[in-house]
């Protein structure tokens, strides 16, 4: 069997250069090109997305697990919830909260979260940035 | 468009367009269709662009047209409303505004399967900012100078313009102090809840910041809401009309100018949206609108059109994971998500 990979880069090739060059029509010709565009995306998706999903769970994970040491942060925590709804609603909550807790506690808890939020957008970049 | 044969649905939608302006323009015989085109520029809209041609009293008569038809599962579907345009483009007939001329509104969805609008098809060309023969159109433009100028005149005609005078106060007026920049985060939050598959914690910090740190207004102008090459018909080096009526609002001017001054906009060319040099632009609009351009307040919106871009790019991967539209480049916008999302996030020192 032919290789995923190799599969899926000669469709990208003919697609951008054989098919799309041979259609007139400005509709289908942009989607000619458009579906070569995606497949190079796609795969990259099989080589690196079961990987992913193991990574963003082990960063989400840490995080919460590393908040213990800021127990005022904590509190605003619902462990109830799945842990990407869970660190959405901890955000919301901070910034609702940021008047009524201790100096400097905002910028701590933010700061720890843009970092985590760092970690996830790399990971997901791995994937969809730009060639 | 479905999976039909195109060229079936090409014909049959021509046919169907040929008829409606027969009846609309009363008088005319022989009616023909030429030159007919479905633009692939239009993401919301399915945009036709054609010729048409007929017999008036024994004179032959020749006159270019465009039709927007809303496709029932288009990108801003919910924000975006082919009667307001076609309402916006109305009240700017008499204004110094460059804009196509409305004729009709149809709400009837039984002549073409949806509401659309016609409008003039001005001469022009609309080189797209992001191919590579678009961005040398603009860089060439750029060094004969004139178009540089007319964007801006062109924006300046917008920011100027008496808007309670012309009528355009029913697109909403907001109240004074941050009203303007609440709202705007509100509709673009509104359509990333309809859209979002996934919690999106990025997302969530990002909207949050731009909540607490929403900036006063320092006063209402007619804002285009997506001022840039590629949503201008240029001719003989001028803006001959400013397209892609979608987004307008009352609101703040410095909406536009972050617009103009994002790096979106110019993918690499070190000029404003491909044409424009940002001094030249700072200085020459300042002077136009009496207006003074407040960075840290174009900052501030420029991060809000990230998140309005992840909002498109959720929106329209959305329409397509869905199965309402099967334009593929609705599908491409999943990558772009986190990509903007990056940008945004790294504005915001993260």
């Amino acid at each position: 069997m032919i290789p995923a990979r190799q599969l899926l880069s000669e469709i990208i090739n003919s697609l951008r250069h054989v098919i799309a060059p041979a259609v007139a029509e400005p509709y289908p010709k942009a989607q000619a090109y458009m579906a070569a565009v995606i497949l190079e995306f796609v795969s990259r998706q099989i080589e690196e997305g079961a990987d992913l999903e193991a990574q963003r769970k082990v960063t989400l994970d840490a995080f919460f697990r590393d908040l213990a040491d800021l127990p005022e942060i904590a509190r605003l925590v619902d462990n109830s919830l799945p842990s990407e709804l869970r660190l959405c609603k901890l955000i919301e909550s901070l910034y609702e909260e940021r008047d009524r807790l201790a100096p400097g506690a905002f910028t701590t808890a933010n700061h720890r979260i843009r970092r985590t939020l760092r970690q996830l957008l790399d990971q997901e970049l791995k994937i969809a940035k730009p060639a | 468009m479905g999976q039909r044969d195109i060229r079936t649905e090409m014909a049959d939608i021509q046919d169907k367009i040929r008829d409606y302006l027969q009846h609309k323009l009363t008088g005319a015989r022989s009616l023909t269709l030429s030159n007919f085109v479905q633009a692939a520029g239009g993401w919301s809209h399915e945009i036709y662009v054609f010729d048409a041609h007929w017999n008036e009293d024994g004179n032959e008569r020749e006159r270019g047209f465009c039709l927007r038809k809303d496709p029932g599962a288009g990108l801003l579907r919910e924000l975006s409303d082919l009667k307001q345009q076609f309402r916006v483009l109305k009240a700017l007939e008499p204004t110094t505004v460059p804009a196509p001329r409305a004729y009709w509104y149809e709400a009837d969805t039984s002549i073409l399967g949806g509401p659309f609008f016609v409008m003039e098809k001005v001469p022009g060309e609309v080189p797209n900012p992001w191919s590579r023969v678009g961005k040398q159109f603009y860089a060439e433009a750029a060094q004969r100078g004139r178009l540089p100028r007319s964007f801006v005149e062109a924006l300046a005609s917008l920011h100027n313009l008496d808007w309670r005078a012309a009528g355009l106060d029913f697109l909403g007026v907001p109240r004074p102090g941050n009203d303007f920049a609440l709202r705007e985060v509100a509709k673009w939050e509104g359509l990333i809840k309809q859209s979002l598959r996934k919690p999106e914690p990025v997302l969530t910090e990002i909207l949050m910041w731009l909540k607490v740190n929403a900036p006063e207004a320092q006063r209402l102008a007619f804002v285009h809401g997506a001022y840039r090459t590629g949503n201008l018909i240029i001719r003989d080096d001028a803006v001959a009309a400013i397209i892609d009526w979608e987004l307008q609002v009352i609101g703040d001017p410095m909406y536009d100018v972050a617009y103009v001054l994002s790096d979106l906009n110019r993918e690499g060319s070190p000029l404003l949206s491909c044409i424009v040099d940002r001094d030249f632009f700072l200085d020459y609009y300042q002077q136009l609108t009496g207006l003074k351009v407040d960075l840290e307040i174009c900052r501030y919106y420029e991060i809000l059109y990230m998140m309005r871009s992840a909002a498109f790019w959720l929106s329209a991967s959305g329409l397509f994971a869905d199965g309402r539209n099967k334009d593929l480049r609705l599908a491409r916008t999943t990558y772009s998500v986190p990509v903007v999302l990056d940008m945004a996030a790294r504005a915001l020192g993260f």
